[in-house]
């Protein structure tokens, strides 16, 4: 009988603390939309004030996104007609998709959206657009064609990166590529632009590795070590993105060799500005990424108030954007408003 | 009395919970409460819980499967390239791909009992083991043409159908029904025969037992090494069908498929009352769990909430969920 009792009451007690997490949990949510940490306090009214909305699909929060997402809010805003929210895909091509489709039925006019693969979200793309909703990939293309895909002008840039850099190391030596892991076509097109630019403007450079770094600042610091071991000529270094470019500028600094390097990165971020101005980092290729916000922004607003639908597209729009290749002699002319 | 009533409801108190949380996004969240967004979480997360469920195997076993991800990733990749590489007919891919799968948690499995590691740390070996192979093995890195290919076989598209069960019964006369995916079908199939196993078949008590007390039921005699080589391979097994469904749904498979999804699957599991310290579980907690997380982010997506605090949230739910966890187990104790 007692067990029976103890039995109920716990049970009581276990229903009771689930029934408070419950509440907990839906309070927050009532509360949260009147709080500032909501990015978009205008959604849930969407409908009733009569905006059209639209969202950033990103890949995870990151210093490139973020910059993006800023631009777009920052034209957006300014039509004064929009309902802007930015996403996170949490690295997961599930949750992206699984977004895509939130959007779509919530009734988006426009997808913002960075792709973590060109085919696993083409499905989803093809619903949007059969549904007339515009989608614009930034940076990473889509098997599906949709409305519009606007992109930092990697192939082009890395050749003219190569260019650049090679007169800076005379054209001739030795350089190692610090890479991205496969699988992502910008990886391709940074490596391929630079590997034939090496080859049209300076054929007497040549290309002795090329190594995953895996994006990252601290593991190009170990790969390059590993590379320099084995190849003590080295005098050029190419990172396919400014962390692991700035991993080969700490390597240089720590052996005392960076006065006979030349390393560039790719990218533009602040960091790497500085220590180009600091005489570190040779050069890199700069975009103005809040610039590619604003004009990724600027179609989706044309689109949006001019009606057009996805399904009006004959083909996908494409812009690349204009860059600069920073180096310490012309680094000083990018402001600080422009720098992300 | 309805306390005992509830009393014999399994997760009564995540059901109260699901039921409170999703009719608050039906109120609050602008077209939270359609059928578009119905098909959208089932499709979305049907495979998840059956991931979850595989989960749910080592954890009953005082166990852990951190390498689930890297498995889901493995069985992809499997399929993708049997499909466009030797270009087998599409269910003898998906065949090989979760045989594939099964395999990999069995291996799991022999490394713990074999060579006596924990759980923890051969799955967390395996985890980075496995995503090297899928890398290795990988048709897209082999032949980069085949990259942007999608897999069109009549397999993957059959498995990525949708079915208007609201007309077949007459439901849509009286309101909107959504279409059901058939992952959703596979889930159901997939939680009938788990429950006819843990719960009518000697099996289910036996794995309860080796969690619950792994000295004691090697002492009754069971074979508490096969029961947890089955777990792991149950895990992968599990992973392999889930991984099926996730890649008919994106038409394709990479390197990162699943990356992460261990932890997804984990806290599901975890939600939907899948005791940490073995011995506990029931086939309906993590697929509650699956789906509880599906409609947080999906609610608070539509709700306009921050992405920070979306996962702030989601974080929460989950320590709460652990914390209740704990609570029960010290309660009993």
């Amino acid at each position: 009988m007692t067990k029976y009792i103890n039995d109920e009451s716990n049970n009581r007690r276990s229903f009771l603390k689930t029934a408070m997490l419950g509440t907990a949990a839906v309070g927050a949510g009532v509360v949260l939309p009147s709080l500032p940490v909501s990015e978009n306090i205008g959604v849930a009214n969407a409908a009733s004030d009569g905006k059209a909305k639209m969202a950033f699909i990103q890949w995870q929060p990151h210093t490139v996104p973020n910059a993006w997402s800023k631009g777009i809010e920052e034209v957006l805003t300014a039509q004064q007609s929009f309902d802007y929210q930015l996403l996170d895909g949490q690295n997961k091509v599930e949750v992206q998709v699984s977004l895509m489709e939130t959007l779509i039925n919530d009734g988006a006019k426009v997808i913002f959206l960075q792709p973590i693969d060109s085919v696993a979200l083409a499905p989803s793309i093809a619903s949007a657009k059969r549904r007339g909703i515009s989608v614009i990939t930034l940076n990473i293309d889509a098997t599906e064609e949709h409305a519009a895909h606007v992109e930092m002008n990697h192939y082009f840039g890395a050749m003219d990166i190569a260019r650049v850099m090679g007169e800076k190391m005379g054209g001739k030596g030795e350089v190692a590529i610090l890479n991205a892991p496969p699988g992502i076509i910008i990886r391709d097109q940074r490596t391929n632009g630079f590997v034939e630019g090496m080859a049209k403007y300076h054929p007497d450079i040549k290309i002795v590795a090329d190594v995953n770094a895996e994006w990252s600042r601290k593991k190009a610091q170990d790969v390059l070590s590993t590379v320099l071991a084995s190849n003590p000529n080295l005098t050029g270094v190419y990172g396919v993105n400014d962390s692991m470019a700035l991993g080969a500028v700490d390597v240089a600094k720590q052996k005392g060799v960076l006065d006979k390097m030349t390393i560039f990165g790719n990218d533009g971020e602040k960091d790497a500005l500085e220590s180009i101005e600091k005489g570190e980092l040779s050069g890199t290729q700069y975009t103005d990424v809040y610039q590619q916000g604003r004009f990724a922004a600027s179609v989706a607003a044309v689109l949006a108030s001019g009606g057009i639908s996805a399904r009006d597209f004959q083909s996908q729009g494409k812009l690349l954007m204009p860059y600069t290749i920073a180096t310490a002699d012309n680094v000083g002319e990018i402001q600080s408003a422009q720098r992300w | 009395m309805p306390n005992k009533l509830f009393k014999h409801i399994p997760n009564a108190g995540l059901i109260f919970f699901f039921v409170l949380l999703t009719s608050f996004f039906c109120l609050f969240a602008n077209n939270f409460s359609t059928s578009m967004n119905a098909e959208n979480i089932l499709a979305g997360y049907s495979f998840i819980a059956i991931i979850a469920l595989g989960q749910m195997f080592p954890i009953t076993a005082r166990g852990i499967d951190l390498s689930t991800g890297s498995i889901v990733a493995l069985a992809g990749m499997v399929i993708y390239d049997c499909m466009l590489i030797f270009e087998l007919s599409g269910w003898v891919s998906i065949g090989l791909g979760i045989l594939a799968a099964t395999l990999a948690g069995a291996l799991n499995g022999i490394l713990i009992v074999r060579f006596n590691l924990q759980p923890f740390v051969a799955t967390l070996a395996t985890l980075a083991g496995y995503r090297g192979l899928v890398y290795a093995i990988s048709g897209r890195q082999l032949y980069p043409e085949l990259a942007t290919t999608p897999l069109r076989d009549p397999a993957v598209k059959a498995l990525n159908e949708f079915y208007d069960i609201g007309s077949w019964t007459g439901l849509d006369q009286f309101f909107q029904t959504p279409w059901i995916p058939v992952s959703f079908f596979v889930l159901l199939g997939v939680m009938i025969a788990l429950f006819v196993l843990l719960t009518l078949s000697p099996y289910g008590t036996a794995l309860k037992a080796t969690g619950g007390n792994y000295e004691a039921a090697r002492l009754a005699g069971l074979p508490v090494r096969t029961i947890t080589i089955s777990a792991y391979a149950m895990s992968g097994l599990l992973a392999g069908i889930g991984a099926v469904l996730l890649v008919s749904r994106l038409t394709t498979s990479t390197e990162s498929l699943g990356i992460g999804m261990e932890l997804t699957a984990i806290a599901a599991a975890v939600i939907g009352g899948t005791r940490l310290q073995g011995g506990k579980g029931n086939v309906l907690g993590p697929v509650l769990g699956a789906f509880l997380l599906g409609i947080i982010l999906v609610g608070l997506t539509l709700m306009g909430i921050s992405q920070f605090v979306q996962q702030m949230l989601t974080g929460g739910i989950l320590l709460a969920a652990v914390g209740y966890d704990s609570f029960r187990t010290r309660k009993q104790a």
